[in-house]
């Protein structure tokens, strides 16, 4: 009993500041989506509306749709691309050769960036005047001369993603990497010799032992992109118009652009709400154990 | 079905080689048993035949055909692995089609010939499951019958029972020995097990340090050893090998001198004699005196071990043989049973 009463002693310094920095916070901004709180006005907690501030979203505002299809499209994208080039790019150096365990090394340094930093420095490379991929693309192709990227909504959604899949990829490399060490070479040779073409091989036995660690990549992905915050601040600023504004960023900007507290805590419950459904599959996926 | 043949194959990484130079004919419907300790060569010889790995020099023909460029799936081999290599995420039928799956064999046909290879290995109940939920044995029936399931030219086995228990591996070796006399496909069969090598195999093959020591007939290896090493690694328990040197046809070492060898006089000689070969008598009237060692009896024979001159000897005897440890006994030697061998270069001087 007094081994418990001084491993609770000895948690409760941490578990204060969790509560005070985590769990409070949540509690107070779920509380305050039920609320009007427009900090233009005032800072006290206005009017109790229920679910008035979601009934807004989901029924009345125009742009809170748009956002959730900006936001889906940016997710499965994203999701979609940082997968299959970190796939690749696993397969490849995973073979032993000439200058691989450099190009591990050298992989891993998008990844130690700062998402704000990588957001900069790809604005400055998309820069329509001496942008570096302005004045190599348009040596290739004259025609693309002095292209602004990020005026295009299109492009840029297609840059942010750009710029999302380079930073991201590195890390799912590492993970498949270790998902396709995992998986017995014996399977992999058994096939070859059974008649499996390379691509069989991989599509027959490969992919399906890839399986569980490629699910859990793609759930902890799909969570990375939903929060996607840094990178559309400093690249996109959310537009052209709406065009690159996914849920977080919306709920940045009624909040701390509009003042409307109430109402961003509401659309930041939305994107809570699916985040958390993401985490559930996710701790089913990764701490199932194979039957 | 087709013959295998190597003509100066070597395998080498960097400063290492697997194979050194080999040449090898194995004959159509031959069971050759690759025999040797771990990193011999002999697997990486196997792998080359499968494919899987490809010879840095020489040439390797399956039947007609210079496989040398050849890759697996083209080679129309079967390989059954150590860890059996089953696919864990296909259901024991799944595992058995797999190789008529990807040559696109008709369903009807296929599931005919899935349900005779299982027959075959006695797994007809079990072919919905999954390899996790089979044991050991039943693992190696589905990478066998996944063999089985075409007939290809060459059967290759990777250590196949080595992690089977001693009983359940004594009866698929005669599982085996039944199968190759029934389909009389070309086999070749690794394993650094001489029980193995010696009840399966057509000829065996020892190998050591990428080099092929000797290539014979079982009894030919056991009782007409090449050199020292294939006398030492074949036989249990191993040859005694004694250094010493031969004096007008009489073998000397230290306590111990075996006469009617032969071969007039030569220095830095081993002789070889195989437990079973030295009989243990009253003292005074074998060739020499040494107190006993010990004594262990294992149901079939005693194993008795002395220490002469500073080595430990060891002679199977009667199994009902009793003895006392120290206590001092007499050990017969049949010279007509013993081996010479050079100490120089191992290998055998032949009288």
């Amino acid at each position: 009993m007094r081994q418990r009463a001084l491993a609770f002693g000895l948690l409760a310094p941490a578990l204060a500041i969790v509560a005070f920095t985590t769990v409070y916070p949540m509690l107070s901004s779920f509380w305050t989506s039920f609320h009007i709180l427009n900090l233009s006005r005032s800072i006290e907690l206005g009017r109790f509306i229920g679910i008035e501030n979601y009934t807004e979203a989901f029924n009345e505002d125009p742009e809170f749709w748009q956002v959730m299809r900006v936001t889906a499209a940016f997710v499965v994208l994203d999701v979609t691309f940082t997968i299959l080039a970190a796939l690749g790019l696993a397969i490849l150096l995973l073979r032993q050769g000439f200058g691989t365990s450099i190009l591990r090394t050298l992989l891993i340094l998008p990844f130690a960036m700062s998402p704000a930093l990588i957001g900069i420095s790809w604005r400055f490379m998309l820069n329509p005047d001496f942008g570096a991929f302005n004045r190599t693309i348009a040596a290739v192709l004259p025609f693309m001369r002095n292209t602004d990227y990020l005026a295009s909504p299109t492009m840029a959604m297609g840059a942010l993603i750009s710029a999302d899949v380079w930073h991201w990829a590195p890390y799912f490399t590492f993970m498949l990497m270790g998902g396709l060490a995992s998986i017995p070479p014996e399977t992999q040779e058994a096939a070859r010799i059974d008649g499996a073409s390379d691509w069989r091989v991989f599509r027959d036995v490969t992919l399906p032992q890839l399986a569980p660690v490629l699910l859990v990549a793609i759930i902890l992905k799909s969570v990375f992109a939903l929060k996607v915050f840094d990178s559309i601040v400093t690249m996109t600023g959310g537009g052209p118009g709406r065009s690159t504004t996914t849920l977080a960023f919306f709920a940045y900007h009624i909040g701390f652009r509009d003042y409307q507290f109430g109402y961003a805590a509401a659309v930041a419950y939305v994107l809570t709400a699916i985040l958390f459904l993401f985490s559930l599959s996710y701790m089913r996926f990764a701490f199932r154990r194979t039957a | 079905m087709a013959s295998i043949q190597f003509n100066a194959v070597t395998k080498r990484w960097g400063d290492f080689f697997g194979v050194r130079e080999l040449d090898l004919a194995v004959a159509d419907q031959e069971f050759l048993v690759l025999l040797g300790p771990s990193g011999c060569g002999k697997t990486t010889t196997m792998r080359m035949v499968a494919g899987l790995e490809e010879p840095s020099s020489g040439e390797i023909f399956i039947g007609d055909d210079l496989v040398n460029d050849m890759p697996p799936r083209e080679r129309d081999i079967a390989m059954v692995f150590q860890n059996y290599g089953l696919y864990p995420h296909m259901s024991v039928r799944d595992n058995i089609g797999y190789p008529l799956k990807v040559r696109g064999i008709p369903r009807e046909d296929a599931q005919k010939r899935i349900d005779a290879a299982a027959a075959k290995v006695e797994l007809g109940p079990f072919l919905e499951r999954k390899p996790a939920q089979l044991s050991g044995g039943q693992r190696q029936r589905v990478a066998l019958a996944r063999s089985l399931v075409r007939t290809p030219r060459v059967f290759l086995m990777d250590e196949p029972l080595s992690n089977l228990d001693a009983k359940l591996r004594v009866t698929m070796r005669a599982e085996l020995k039944h199968l190759h006399h029934e389909l009389r496909i070309t086999t070749i069969y690794v394993t650094h097990d001489q029980m193995e090598a010696m009840t399966l195999a057509t000829r065996v093959g020892v190998m050591n340090k990428g080099v092929m020591q000797q290539l014979a007939p079982p009894e030919e290896v056991y009782n007409d050893p090449a050199n020292m090493f294939v006398a030492g690694f074949i036989g249990s328990p191993s040859m005694n090998l004694v250094h010493g040197d031969l004096v007008d046809g009489t073998f000397r070492a230290e306590g111990v001198a075996v006469p009617g060898i032969g071969g007039g006089s030569r220095t830095g000689v081993v002789l070889g004699i195989r437990p079973e070969d030295l009989r243990v008598v009253g003292p005074g009237q074998g060739v020499f005196d040494a107190p006993v060692y010990s004594s262990e009896l294992t149901g079939e024979s005693t194993l008795v071990t002395f220490n002469v001159g500073g080595r430990h000897v060891c002679a199977r005897g009667d199994r009902h043989f009793r003895c006392e440890i120290g206590e001092v006994v007499g050990v017969a030697v049949d010279p007509q049973r013993a081996y010479l061998f050079d100490a120089a270069t191992e290998n055998r001087i032949r009288l």
